[in-house]
């Protein structure tokens, strides 16, 4: 029952930035970037229904148009990761001795490697935007994503009908694919939805710092950042853009619970 | 035994050397250069040439690289382009505050999360146990720097209790120490721990339903007494695990957490040092935070030996 | 075992106090004690050598509170008296005899007097790596009359020299006091550097041998904060006593409702403008520079940015400097003005970057600024860039840039447009000849021909001087004495007073 709740409840609210985010893209009820003094730090009202921010720009369209922000954070550093992490990580499981021992040390050092120097150094050269916080994320997730799928690579090899399968002369690649990918892609879209939690979070984070999304283009970690010094005298613009990071954040940690509970081997045997 | 820690010892020296010269050639690109900033607005070319000669940055990059890690050997970071001040101490000093600040927070959320996540697994099908989930879920979703933000609005502005920043050390004065150590170890342990309690619940749940614990329960002892003599050692395996990747992870978390509180860390010498392009501080930074992570996943291992009657008898 | 492990966490606990207990002591809050003050800033400086250093920081932290020049410049920007008692001028304007106050000595023990002053202003030449040691350029030679008598002799006339003398340039440092500038300051001011803890706070005390009147608070701690609203919240929850200046204007109408607090506002040599790269055949024509001005509404910039705390302006000088003249309703805001201006021009696309330094400030300006030419047609795209490495060495220095904005705050800085490789790419030679025949003409030339400069910057609208930032300070109500504009470049302590309440 409470497995459902998660899942159910993780699936609504993604699906509602989701939506919120497809939305943005139709319409919004004004201009997100339009600038106006004459209204600034409005409070809610019938034409402004989260109010103005400081440049008199309506908050709940930069928050709309913001959903798309946090969604390409995601998917871009999600995506580097799994890219890259899933693959090392079946390599490294499949293959063991001298080559699971680099890639895993390897995976060691970016994990030591502090992704903040990574993306302040990302953003020195390319100049700081979403993408270049979203590949230093994405990079530092790629360990997270190897162990997961090596981890769950082991457990398949040590099945039986893998191990038929190699005692009947099927190549690696073959056992990879009709196996291993097929067995772990639970485990690695689990993986995914926590991972995407942890990137909205380090959006925000790398936004707030100054190495995050560059203006205009709304961000709810940008929005956060630029109203934090508002937070005594107007807190809405800091709350709301912050509820709504952290329900995206919940939205996503309920989804990857619900799928753990679904997808989990442990589990299963268990059972 | 032996050669297994000998082995360890020479994959750590590896990866230090891997991560010195990764992070020297990162920089070697980076553009924007310590001599320009130095001088700042205005300065000419020849200004800008013979400074750069004075830091020895005109010579080759493989000198330069040979030169830092020559001094590093012997515990000597070199001297800051910016600060013209040797790096090493400074950076023990920043370093004492960081680990001030992480020690803290971790134990700010060990605190919440050992009870919690044991309760939340305990009574995982009653409203109560759902409760605590619930809340230990919207705990992880808060940005650190949000919750900070609040707090020092709450008990420092408002309410006047405590300090809303700055860093008084422990031996000047104990008592503001720790008067200021409160709120930014909250701030990081409450979101640390919110993280670790769906850890300790999860790991908690696993031992439940290990045979020797249904057998305890059988022998008539209550959950919790039958728990604590049996399963909470089992159930530490995976959380120390966590706690060691957290560590790893919880600088950043640190670093805006710094800024919050104005905490003179090494996060907020890290983002200092490369805005002004002092690249040997920046080395110093980094390598020390290498060698501490990859020494933290070391200590994780050997307790995970310690901790797990399994893997010791192997 | 485990009894093992434990020692060795505790062991490392341990050791951590020793780690921080070799670093300085910092002070807390003012509260505690009655001669103690905490001042808060934002921009930390990094090492204590100005000589060699740029930025404002250093002067802001040392000048007048532990370095002194011969002259300074108070309040109102005139220049007075400070280490010099009197000067006179030679009828040809080239030759100034400064008398030496007597019974001077620096911080270390040792006596000022008029081999110093040669020392010291020949050390800029020789010494000194930033930019601003051209100012010394055109002393030709530093003559002691007698132990309290100094000559400089210039080798032409130049109003802007003794100005400069109010600045850095001028300080004096003892002829055995230069060994470690980095570290070790040793000025004549009424403060001493007593300590100092990176990333936190300078500790200045005050200087027993001081020959001035003696400081109303004996301890300053310089507190430094990165960001705005943790400068506001130390000085709300009582951690500071005085916030030298305000970057989060929306937070003042906080502090003018509490009454433990005073705002003191006047002005800034702070220029926020909005360069106009005139090299760029986008941007060469004056035409579409117009255009770009005509279209920003910096009413409404100001509004959005600083909470309408600052001044107009509309070309490069402060009300402070004495050549003054509002420019401000130049290019009264007209964005029908502007798109005919455009297509008289010819533009019929533009594409602008907007590369800014990745500060507060200018991020927010900078979105105005987008928004605004985005009613005019104009496609703006806003860059932010490390600041300074990234920003220096790209725009300032490479010129890769069209638009970009930045807070000009060196005195009389109006002289960048008579350079032409200065990153403005303005190069106009009637602007070069006004500017040199000001400093070199009497005080009369000098007022017109700087007038013409303005006026001929403005008319070009070769940058948008979006408006002047504001000094604001906040104090708790009992500290007083506030320098009201802030002109010079050091937060000048020695004014401050304690009201008796």
């Amino acid at each position: 029952m409470a497995r459902t709740v998660n899942l159910v409840a993780g699936a609504v609210l993604v699906g509602l930035v989701v939506l919120v985010a497809l939305v943005s893209f139709a319409w919004t009820p004004h201009d997100p970037l339009l600038v106006d003094a004459s209204l600034r730090l409005s409070g809610p009202t019938a034409e402004y229904v989260l109010g103005t921010d400081r440049f008199g720009r309506d908050v709940a369209s930069q928050l709309m148009v913001g959903a798309r922000t946090t969604l390409y954070v995601g998917v871009v550093a999600v995506g580097i990761a799994a890219l890259a992490g899933t693959p090392l990580g079946i390599v490294a499981g499949m293959r063991g001795g001298w080559l699971d021992e680099l890639i895993m040390r390897v995976n060691d050092l970016v994990l030591a490697f502090p992704a903040l120097l990574l993306a302040i150094m990302l953003g020195a050269v390319y100049g700081a935007s979403t993408l270049t916080a979203m590949v230093a994320i994405g990079v530092a997730t790629v360990p997270s994503f190897a162990r997961v799928a090596r981890a769950g690579t082991l457990q398949v090899m040590s099945t039986e009908y893998v191990l038929a399968a190699r005692a009947g002369g099927r190549s690696r690649a073959w056992i990879a694919g009709r196996h291993v990918l097929p067995n772990i892609s639970g485990l690695v879209l689990v993986q995914s939805s926590v991972s995407f939690a942890i990137a909205v979070l380090a959006e925000a984070a790398l936004s707030f710092l100054g190495f995050g999304t560059a203006p205009p283009t709304p961000s709810w970690g940008r929005m956060l950042q630029e109203s934090q010094e508002l937070l005594a005298v107007e807190p809405r613009l800091a709350l709301i853009p912050g509820a709504a990071i952290a329900l995206a954040v919940l939205g996503f940690n309920l989804l990857g619970d619900g799928l753990r509970d679904r997808f989990d081997p442990r589990l299963e045997v268990r059972r | 035994m032996t050669l297994a820690i000998v082995r360890r010892t020479a994959i750590l020296l590896a990866g230090v050397l891997a991560a010195s010269i990764v992070v020297f050639a990162f920089l070697a690109v980076l553009p924007g250069d310590s001599a320009q900033v130095a001088l700042g607005v205005n300065a000419t070319p020849e200004l800008v040439e013979r400074t750069r000669q004075e830091f020895g940055l005109d010579r080759p990059l493989v000198a330069q690289y040979l030169d830092w890690m020559g001094g590093v050997l012997h515990g000597d970071f070199g001297v800051s382009y910016v600060t013209r001040e040797p790096i090493g101490p400074q950076l023990l000093d920043r370093l004492g505050v960081t680990l001030w600040l992480v020690g803290a927070g971790m134990l700010v959320a060990l605190v919440i999360a050992v009870p919690l996540g044991t309760v939340a697994a305990v009574r995982h099908r009653k409203p109560s146990g759902a409760l605590v989930s619930g809340l230990a879920q919207l705990g992880v979703a808060v940005p650190a720097f949000l919750a900070g933000m609040i707090l020092v609005q709450v008990f420092a502005v408002r309410l006047g209790w405590l300090p809303s920043g700055g860093w008084t050390p422990p031996a000047h004065d104990p008592v503001e120490w720790l008067r200021g150590l409160i709120l930014p170890a909250a701030s990081l342990g409450l979101v640390q721990g919110a993280v670790l309690t769906r850890y300790v619940r999860t790991a908690v749940l696993d031992v439940q339903r290990e045979d020797y614990l249904r057998t305890a329960r059988a022998k008539g002892l209550r959950p919790y007494p039958a728990l604590l003599r049996h399963g909470l050692r089992n159930a530490a395996v995976p959380v120390v695990t966590v706690l060691g990747l957290q560590l790893a992870t919880l600088l950043v978390g640190a670093v805006v957490v710094e800024r919050v509180f104005v905490l003179p860390g090494l996060g907020s010498m890290l983002v200092d040092a490369v805005a002004a392009r002092d690249l040997l501080t920046v080395q110093g930074i980094v390598l020390v935070l290498v060698v501490g992570v990859l020494l933290v996943n070391f200590v994780v291992d050997v307790l995970y030996t310690l901790l797990d009657p399994r893997l010791r008898r192997s | 075992m485990r009894a093992r492990w434990l020692a060795a966490a505790i062991a490392m606990i341990l050791t951590v106090p020793a780690c921080s207990a070799g670093s300085t002591a910092s002070v807390g809050g003012g509260a505690a004690d009655e001669s103690t003050l905490a001042v808060g800033f934002t921009a930390e400086p990094q090492n204590f050598d100005f000589t060699t250093t740029d930025g404002a920081a250093i002067p802001q932290a040392l000048l007048y509170n532990v370095y002194e020049g011969l002259v300074k410049l108070d309040g109102r920007g005139e220049i007075v008296p400070l280490l010099a008692e009197s000067w006179t001028v030679s009828p040809d304007r080239t030759s100034y005899d400064f008398r030496l106050r007597t019974g001077v000595r620096f911080s270390n023990g040792a006596p000022f007097t008029a081999e110093d002053v040669k020392f010291s202003i020949e050390r800029v030449k020789t010494d000194w790596t930033i930019s601003l040691k051209s100012a010394m350029d055109v002393v030709e030679r530093v003559e002691v009359v007698d132990p309290a008598r100094v000559r400089v002799v210039l080798s032409r006339p130049s109003n802007s020299w003794l100005f400069s003398m109010t600045g850095r340039v001028g300080a004096m440092f003892s002829r055995s006091g230069v060994a470690d500038l980095a570290n070790e300051p040793i000025g004549t001011g009424p403060y001493e550097v007593a300590s100092r803890r990176r990333g936190d706070s300078i500790v200045l005390t005050e200087n027993p041998g001081y020959w001035g009147r003696r400081p109303d608070y004996r301890t300053v701690v310089l507190k430094y904060y990165d960001d705005a609203t943790a400068l506001n919240n130390a000085l709300l929850s009582n951690g500071i006593d005085v916030i030298s200046q305000i970057t989060a204007p929306d937070s003042v109408p906080q502090f003018e409702a509490d009454t433990r607090f005073h705002v003191v506002q006047g002005t800034t040599n702070g220029e926020v403008v909005l360069a106009y790269n005139n090299d760029r055949p986008a941007l060469r024509d004056a035409r579409v520079r117009r255009a770009l001005t005509l279209a920003i509404d910096r009413r409404a910039l100001l509004e959005a940015t600083w909470a309408g705390r600052g001044t107009l302006i509309g070309s490069m000088v402060p009300p402070t400097d004495p050549w003054y003249e509002d420019l401000s309703g130049y290019y009264p805001h007209d964005p029908e003005r502007a798109r005919a201006l455009l297509a008289e021009a010819g533009v019929r696309e533009l594409n602008l970057r907007l590369r800014v330094p990745n500060l507060p400030y200018a991020v927010s300006a900078a979105q105005v600024v987008a928004s605004d030419l985005s009613r005019i047609g104009v496609r703006v795209t806003i860059q932010p860039l490390d600041f300074p490495a990234v920003w220096l060495q790209q725009v300032f220095t490479d010129h890769d840039y069209d638009l970009s904005i930045v807070s000009h705050v060196e005195a009389r800085d109006i002289t960048t447009f008579g350079d032409p490789d200065y990153y403005w790419g303005y190069d106009s030679a009637r602007v070069r000849r006004l500017l040199e025949r000001a400093d070199v003409g009497t005080r009369e030339q000098q007022l017109a021909d700087m007038r013409a400069v303005a006026r001929t910057l403005t008319a070009d609208a070769a940058a948008n001087w979006l408006f002047l930032a504001p000094n604001i300070v906040v104090a708790r109500t009992e500290v007083t004495g506030f320098v009201r504009n802030q002109v010079s470049e050091s937060f000048d302590l020695t004014g401050l007073r304690r009201a008796e309440g």
